[in-house]
C-alpha cells in the first residue's frame, strides 16, 4: 500500500513538474502560442487558434495603458497595409487582448479608433488569466504567430515590428 | 556648466509629491493584512481595479470625480490614520493616477499617507508573489 502511494506521489510530482516547466518554456520563439479563447465586446468567445493560416499579431493592450493607447494608430496603419491575401497567400490577422476591467471603456476606445481587428477581454484587468498564461511583465505587450500557431516574434515595435511583418509576408 | 545646470533644474521640478519614507514596501503591507489583530491602514485602490484584499475603490485618480470620491471616502477619518493608496496600471514614471491622488492626501492633511511601493505593476509585484487578494 505504501508502495502504491509512493508511486503515486512520484508520478503526481512528474506530471506537476512536467506542467510547470512546459509553463515555463512555452512563451519563446518556436514554442507553441497557448490558446487564447476570450469574448469580444458583444460575447462571442473567439479562439486563437481559429486564426491559424495568418500571421497573428496578438497585442496586449488595456485603454488606461497610455503607450499602448497610442500605438493604436500605428497599429490599424499595418492592418490596413497588410491585411489583404498576398502573392503566398499570407495575410496579416490581429488579435486584441485587453486587460481593462470596463467594458464601457474598451468598447468607446475600440470605436475612438475604429478598429476593425478581433477584440477580445474578459475585463479582469492583471488579474486575468491570460496575463499569467502569457507570463506578461508590462504593457504594451505583443508577439507574432506563425501559420500554424508558432511564435516567431516577442515584443516587437514601431519599425521593427513593420520590417518583421514586411519580411515576413514577402512571396518566398 | 550650463548643461549640468539645467540637468538639475529639471531634476528639481520633477520632483515627486513623496518621499521615500512614504513609500510603503509591498511585503510590509502583506504582512498586516495577513496577521489577524494587527491594526489595518485604510487601503485604497486609485487605480483601475481593487486587487488588494480589504482595499477600498475609488478609481483612477487622474479623474476628478474620483479625487472628489477619495475626499469624500476619506471625510470623516482621523487625519493621523494611515492610509495606504495603490494603482498598479503601469510603472511609477507613466502611471497618470498616483500623482493627483497622492497630492490629494497632503493637501487634506493625513499625516500618515503612503504610496504602495509597486514600480512595475499589481501583478509582477502583488499577484505574481501570492500575496493577498480580494476575490
Amino acid at each position: 500500500m505504501k508502495k502504491l502511494s509512493t508511486t503515486y506521489f512520484l508520478l503526481f510530482t512528474l506530471i506537476i513538474g512536467n506542467d510547470l516547466n512546459a509553463q515555463g518554456n512555452q512563451i519563446q520563439i518556436g514554442s507553441l502560442a497557448p490558446e487564447i479563447a476570450l469574448p469580444t465586446p458583444k460575447g462571442d468567445k473567439v479562439m486563437l487558434s481559429s486564426m491559424r493560416g495568418n500571421l497573428v499579431l496578438v497585442d496586449f493592450w488595456a485603454t488606461w495603458c497610455a503607450p499602448c493607447v497610442e500605438e493604436q494608430p500605428e497599429l490599424k496603419r499595418l492592418y490596413s497595409k497588410y491585411n489583404h491575401a498576398n502573392d503566398a497567400g499570407k495575410n496579416l490577422e490581429i488579435l486584441g487582448v485587453s486587460l481593462d476591467n470596463k467594458k464601457e471603456a474598451w468598447e468607446k476606445t475600440i470605436k475612438k479608433f475604429n478598429i476593425k481587428w478581433t477584440q477580445v477581454s474578459d475585463l479582469k484587468f492583471w488579474t486575468s488569466p491570460v496575463a499569467k498564461t502569457y507570463d506578461i511583465q508590462a504593457l504594451p505587450y505583443n508577439l507574432l504567430v506563425d501559420e500554424k500557431g508558432y511564435i516567431v516574434a516577442l515584443n516587437l515595435h514601431g519599425k521593427e515590428l513593420e520590417s518583421f511583418i514586411d519580411k515576413y509576408l514577402q512571396p518566398k | 556648466m550650463l548643461i549640468l545646470f539645467s540637468i538639475t533644474t529639471q531634476a528639481q521640478t520633477t520632483k515627486e509629491p513623496w518621499t521615500d519614507s512614504q513609500l510603503m514596501p509591498t511585503k510590509e503591507l502583506a504582512d498586516q493584512i495577513n496577521t489577524a489583530g494587527k491594526s489595518q491602514p485604510l487601503i485604497i485602490n486609485i487605480g483601475p481595479q481593487a486587487v488588494i484584499k480589504g482595499s477600498a475603490d475609488v478609481g483612477p485618480g487622474k479623474e476628478k470625480t474620483n479625487i472628489k470620491a477619495l475626499e469624500k471616502m476619506l471625510a470623516k477619518q482621523d487625519k493621523n490614520k494611515e492610509v495606504v493608496i495603490y494603482c498598479g496600471c503601469c510603472p511609477f514614471e507613466k502611471c497618470p493616477n498616483i500623482r493627483p491622488a497622492f497630492n490629494q492626501l497632503k493637501e487634506l492633511g493625513f499625516t500618515h499617507a503612503k504610496l504602495l511601493n509597486i514600480p512595475q505593476n499589481i501583478k509582477v509585484d502583488w499577484i505574481d508573489k501570492g500575496y493577498p487578494v480580494n476575490d
